[in-house]
């Protein structure tokens, strides 16, 4: 190691700095939720794992040890001759290559002995296990030592980018991006391919350091695919990469090519290992690239994270939206009196009196509340075919509206691709109300009635014993209550005033007798107020069966400020200093 | 559209199985539009399409596509099998940028081409006159197309290429010993086109640069990859276009699929079974649901009561009893009764028949539509759909509720309609009661008379004049068996007609519900089973549809 001079992290403050920043974006990142099907939800988890694969594998241990050996990854497609390559440059037969594709083995990291402990796990690629033998676990990174290579340089044989084994693609974009030193092969059959050329435009954004080598070319066919490809490298962005041709030619016993067919390559690489200043120059060009494409692909992150809290905003809304239409619509329903049409209304009749008797009984209210005590008194069953007509009645409504508040937000999530893509992983069906809902609408009523019970005994606690309490009961008075309830915002008009409006004048004057007038319209307002709040429960828990699929999704609303916040910290320091 | 339906009857009539697979999947798609996700119905519709128009055409030629990679020898191939130079070949890349097409046979196949959509300048017509003797006219029939590759930087090539793989009969893959494992062709064309297995050939070209005892294993590879990709049993031929290695085999098996012309309809078939396969597995294949009789009745059941039915009937039965018994009872008593108001004149219901339309096409106010009853109504209508679509997929249960609860909105006002212009027959009063009514004031007279008569005497007694002798009747005075008996006679008479008017009321309010519950059944069949029938028939037609598509 004494001809290296190690210069650390902490010897260069702003290296340490960026480091800080980038630990920052890295956890920003890590913890950003990109879990709603949206357009661009794909490409930014994409773009995400394959930033922080880079930020671990590459550009944060570069940035900590700026002086460990140049590493140069020989990436390609299948079949190109990447491994004949590797061996033929090592001059040994360090990896296996074949005639049958994809071959799946693990990468091979050939280095100077010298160079051994800049690659163990802890400094660089951390996921990969190190072995010392060949195997064809993708999930390790075989070192050979051979003193071939010289000091300050290694050489990695990735897998293929291109092969049926997607395990091998994913692979060699992780390696290609942990590369100070792209080694590019690509051959005559493939030099126009697109998914190569996907890559090098990759290496050419963010201005990593590639050389390309045009491997397997017939000798009459170098000339003309030589200057096509050289041609494709200018137009594409990528003129100052080193273009090599090795020819297409037979292979030595042990798989290697002839010396003099790598000569160039192998000079080339020489040199540069040598030169320090060049090696420098190599590692500067490809991390600051690195840096700046990952904080430019970090806006485009915490764009697509805005996206997704919007989506998630927008389908919130849709489903309170939803459920507070069915709240109004029970609110109105409830109070409008329409509930003291039909049913309700002909059992509060019975309760009362006869039908009949009510149409003369509005002018002389003094003389009818005498008949009606008697009828209360007389007919204390009937108070209870009252409560359970209002209790059908509200359930029904209740049930309906949910019911149609279900649809209505399952419909307006299906209009989003993100909202169908997670109502469909979704085992039950949410366009319906949950299966236990009527019974809990029940349930919810029943407290209703008590609750209006209980708060007309307590009201009446002073008054227990007075005559008119005693006549009435609090049976008869509570279900007076309910029914002056469905008519206090008074929005019978025309015709139904004398049935409808009738009832509740009537239900009115009662509790007035009892309690006064004052009282009785807090009592109605409280009754109301309580029957609002048990619906608006019952109302949330059912969408809550929505925003619990939302909430799964684990979407922080910070996070892509997090995210724009650390990458623009990465900007500054950036601009202001020399980093490397 | 039109021209499509033509299309698949002339299908049938000319090219019977197929034509009836793609009936069926016509009808299918036909019925399954706006119900099932727009994207599947509109694949299955352009294979439809594609498949009506290719029937159309000659069936004695063979389309034929060389599909593959750039680079893996297309083009020589191309040139190989046609025996002349036609394809240009070169080591840049990509080297085909446009189709070319060989036609052999003595007849050129213009329309096939233009549908295939390759200019005349990329057309040759390949007269078997040029062979002589010396090959026999195997290839008659066939237009091979050499396509442009799908891997290239050139986007426009994939694009071509796309389209005429979906247009080709027969499809050989030409594969080569460095790109046979790309990801793109198996991930992009051989895994999804698996369904198409028997319509396709996969060439090894380049066989001559693989040392001879690797070719074996390499041949065994790709074979290892296809069965992967799910195309088991596509033949595997190794060639050489350079050195001419296995161009003759490959001709022999493509002569061999050009005689039987079986090629394009294996390959529509093939499609056809994919289209009908994905639609299947989004419309579910359990059996139509039946609209029992017993379901329908119990809707409108509910929705008789939602209407109020109930309730009409009851003041039905309430006025006719109230009137009769004004009609029939004591005179004196029953005028009483006249106090109390007529249910049916407070519904608004009992006007004259004229007076009365006139109402009902206004609005009548039997108790009006309320929310509860509304809620009331929806939930019996929600209830059936929810019990038909109860085995079937969800686009299907959801295009049956949409269907059940698209007319709801009409539903109320078209109940109420119906129940306000039913004839309840609970108008006028009958014979009976009016003779009744006549012999009540009869006996109402005649104990009047009774009392005058006896008022009469009582006077004279009262004044001391001689009392005039009044006649006996069975021991009784006239006068007081007039008065008593026509009291008497007068209560039990009312007291009878009760017994008869209950018996009656309830006769006519069972007939006001009869007709009431009819009407009501006419709506709801209307406005809800109807339009839930259509759906089950768009249902029964889907799935008839693909079970035959897919035979």
């Amino acid at each position: 190691m004494s001809h290296l001079t190690r210069r650390q992290a902490e010897d260069r403050p702003d290296s340490a700095r960026m480091v800080t920043i980038l630990v920052r974006l890295r956890e920003a990142l890590q913890t950003a939720k990109l879990s709603l099907e949206l357009p661009d939800a794909e490409a930014a988890r994409a773009a995400r794992a394959g930033m922080l694969d880079q930020l671990d594998d590459y550009v944060v241990p570069r940035l900590i040890q700026i002086d460990a050996p140049l590493l140069t990854v020989v990436g390609g497609s299948t079949g190109a001759g990447k491994s004949t390559l590797v061996n033929s440059l090592v001059g040994e037969r360090v990896t296996e290559p074949g005639v049958l594709r994809p071959t799946t083995r693990s990468p091979v990291l050939v280095h100077n002995p010298q160079d051994a402990d800049w690659f163990d796990k802890a400094r660089i690629l951390p996921d990969l296990e190190r072995t010392s033998r060949s195997s064809a676990d993708p999930g390790a990174l075989q070192l050979v030592a051979s003193p071939a290579i010289p000091p300050g340089l290694a050489v990695l044989d990735a897998p293929d980018i291109d092969s049926v084994e997607e395990q091998n693609r994913l692979l060699a974009a992780q390696l290609l991006a942990a590369a100070d030193l792209w080694l590019f092969v690509t051959s005559a059959a493939r030099y126009a391919d697109q998914v190569p050329w996907d890559f090098l435009k990759q290496a050419a954004d963010r201005s990593a350091a590639v050389a390309i080598v045009l491997d397997r070319t017939p000798p009459d066919a170098v000339e003309e695919v030589s200057g096509h490809l050289a041609r494709m490298l200018i137009s594409r962005g990528l003129k100052d990469s080193p273009l090599f041709v090795v020819p297409e030619s037979d292979v030595d016993e042990n798989g290697l090519l002839s010396t003099d067919k790598v000569r160039d390559i192998r000079a080339w690489l020489s040199s540069l290992a040598a030169d320090a200043e060049a090696r420098t120059a190599v590692v500067r060009q490809t991390l600051e690239g690195a840096i700046r494409t990952i904080s430019r692909r970090s806006y485009q992150v915490a764009d697509a994270l805005t996206t997704q809290q919007e989506v998630v905003d927008r389908l919130r809304r849709e489903s309170d939206e939803a459920y507070d239409k069915a709240m109004a619509d029970i609110d109105r329903a409830s109070a409008d009196g329409t509930l003291l049409r039909g049913e309700v209304l002909s059992r509060w009749q019975e309760f009362v009196g006869t039908g009949e008797l009510l149409k003369t009984l509005e002018s002389k209210v003094s003389w009818l509340r005498d008949r009606v005590t008697s009828a209360v008194r007389g007919q204390p069953q009937q108070a209870r075919k009252v409560t359970v007509a209002v209790e059908s009645g509200l359930e029904t409504l209740i049930v309906e509206h949910a019911e149609a508040a279900a649809e209505r937000c399952d419909a307006a999530w299906r209009a989003v691709t993100a909202g169908k893509v997670l109502l469909d992983a979704e085992r039950t069906d949410l366009s319906r109300a949950s299966r236990d809902f009527r019974a809990r609408t029940q349930r919810t009523i029943r407290d209703w009635q008590q609750g209006v019970l209980d708060m007309v005994r307590t009201e009446g606690a002073d008054k227990r014993t007075t005559a008119r309490f005693l006549a009435y009961g609090v049976n008869g008075l509570a279900v007076a209550l309910m029914i002056v309830v469905f008519a206090t915002t008074g929005g019978v008009t025309g015709g139904e005033v004398g049935i409808a409006g009738g009832s509740a004048v009537l239900g009115q004057k009662l509790l007035e007798a009892v309690f006064g007038d004052q009282a009785v319209r807090r009592l109605a307002e409280n009754a109301r107020k309580d029957l609002r709040r048990r619906v608006e429960a019952l109302l949330r828990e059912e969408e809550q069966r929505f925003l619990a699929l939302l909430d799964a999704q684990g979407i922080d609303p910070r996070s892509a400020d997090r995210v724009r916040d650390a990458a623009r910290a990465v900007d500054d320091l950036r601009f202001s200093s020399r980093i490397v | 559209m039109t021209s499509l339906l033509e299309g698949a009857k002339r299908l049938v009539t000319r090219s019977g199985d197929i034509g009836a697979r793609v009936g069926g999947l016509d009808a299918a798609v036909g019925a399954a539009r706006a119900r099932l996700d727009d994207e599947v119905v509109d694949r299955a519709q352009e294979v439809v399409q594609r498949a009506t128009e290719r029937l159309r055409l000659s069936a004695d030629h063979t389309v034929v596509a060389l599909a593959g990679a750039t680079g893996s020898g297309k083009s020589s191939t191309f040139n190989a099998l046609t025996g002349l130079d036609l394809a240009s070949v070169g080591v840049r890349r990509p080297t085909t940028s446009w189709t070319t097409a060989c036609t052999w046979g003595n007849e050129a196949a213009p329309e096939i081409l233009e549908w295939l959509g390759i200019p005349p300048r990329h057309q040759v017509l390949r007269d078997s006159m040029l062979d002589g003797n010396r090959a026999a006219r195997d290839l008659d029939g066939l237009v091979l197309l050499d396509l442009p590759d799908h891997d290239s930087t050139e986007v426009a090539h994939h694009l071509e290429a796309d389209r005429l793989v979906r247009l080709a009969d027969l499809l050989v893959w030409v594969l080569d010993p460095q790109k046979y494992a790309d990801a793109l062709i198996h991930e992009k064309y051989l895994r999804p086109m698996a369904a198409h297995r028997d319509v396709m050939l996969v060439v090894v070209n380049h066989i001559d640069e693989v040392a001879a005892d690797r070719r074996e294993g390499m041949l065994a590879d790709v074979r290892r990859l296809l069965d992967a990709d799910g195309l088991a049993g596509v033949p595997v031929l190794a060639t050489s276009a350079r050195t001419g290695e296995g161009i003759e085999q490959l001709r022999k098996a493509i002569a061999r699929r050009v005689a039987d012309k079986a090629a394009a309809r294996q390959r529509l078939g093939g499609e056809i079974s994919a289209a009908a396969e994905e639609m299947a597995k989004v419309s579910g294949d359990a059996k139509p649901p039946v609209l029992a009789e017993r379901d329908a009745a119990e809707l409108n059941d509910a929705v008789a009561d939602a209407a109020g039915v109930p309730l009409v009937v009851e003041a039905v039965h309430r006025a006719t009893t109230l009137r009769a018994r004004r009609a029939t009872g004591w005179p004196l008593t029953s005028w009483l009764t006249r106090l109390r108001p007529d249910p049916l004149k407070r519904l608004h219901l009992d006007l004259s028949r004229s007076d009365r339309d006139l109402v009902a096409a206004a609005r009548s106010s039997i108790p009006e539509a309320t929310q509860v009853q509304r809620a009331r109504t929806e939930s019996a209508v929600r209830e059936m759909s929810d019990k038909l679509s109860a085995g079937l997929t969800r686009p299907w249960a959801a295009a049956f509720r949409r269907a059940s609860v698209s007319r709801i909105g009409d539903l109320n006002d078209a109940l109420d309609r119906a129940v306000g212009g039913t004839d309840l027959g609970a108008s006028g009063t009958p014979l009976w009661c009016r003779l009744v009514r006549a012999v009540q004031w009869v006996l109402l007279l005649a104990a009047l008379v009774g009392a005058v008569w006896l008022g009469a005497l009582a006077v004279m007694g009262y004044l001391r004049m001689p009392e005039p002798g009044t006649p006996d009747v069975v021991g009784v005075p006239l006068p007081t068996l007039l008065l008593l008996g026509g009291v008497l006679a007068g209560v039990l008479l009312a007291l009878l007609s009760r017994a008869l008017i209950a018996v009656g009321a309830r006769a006519r309010a069972r007939k006001a519900e009869q007709r009431l519950r009819n009407a009501v059944a006419r709506v709801s069949h209307e406005l809800v089973v109807q339009p839930l029938q259509v759906e089950i028939d768009a249902y029964r037609t889907t799935t008839d549809g693909l079970r035959t598509a897919r035979r």
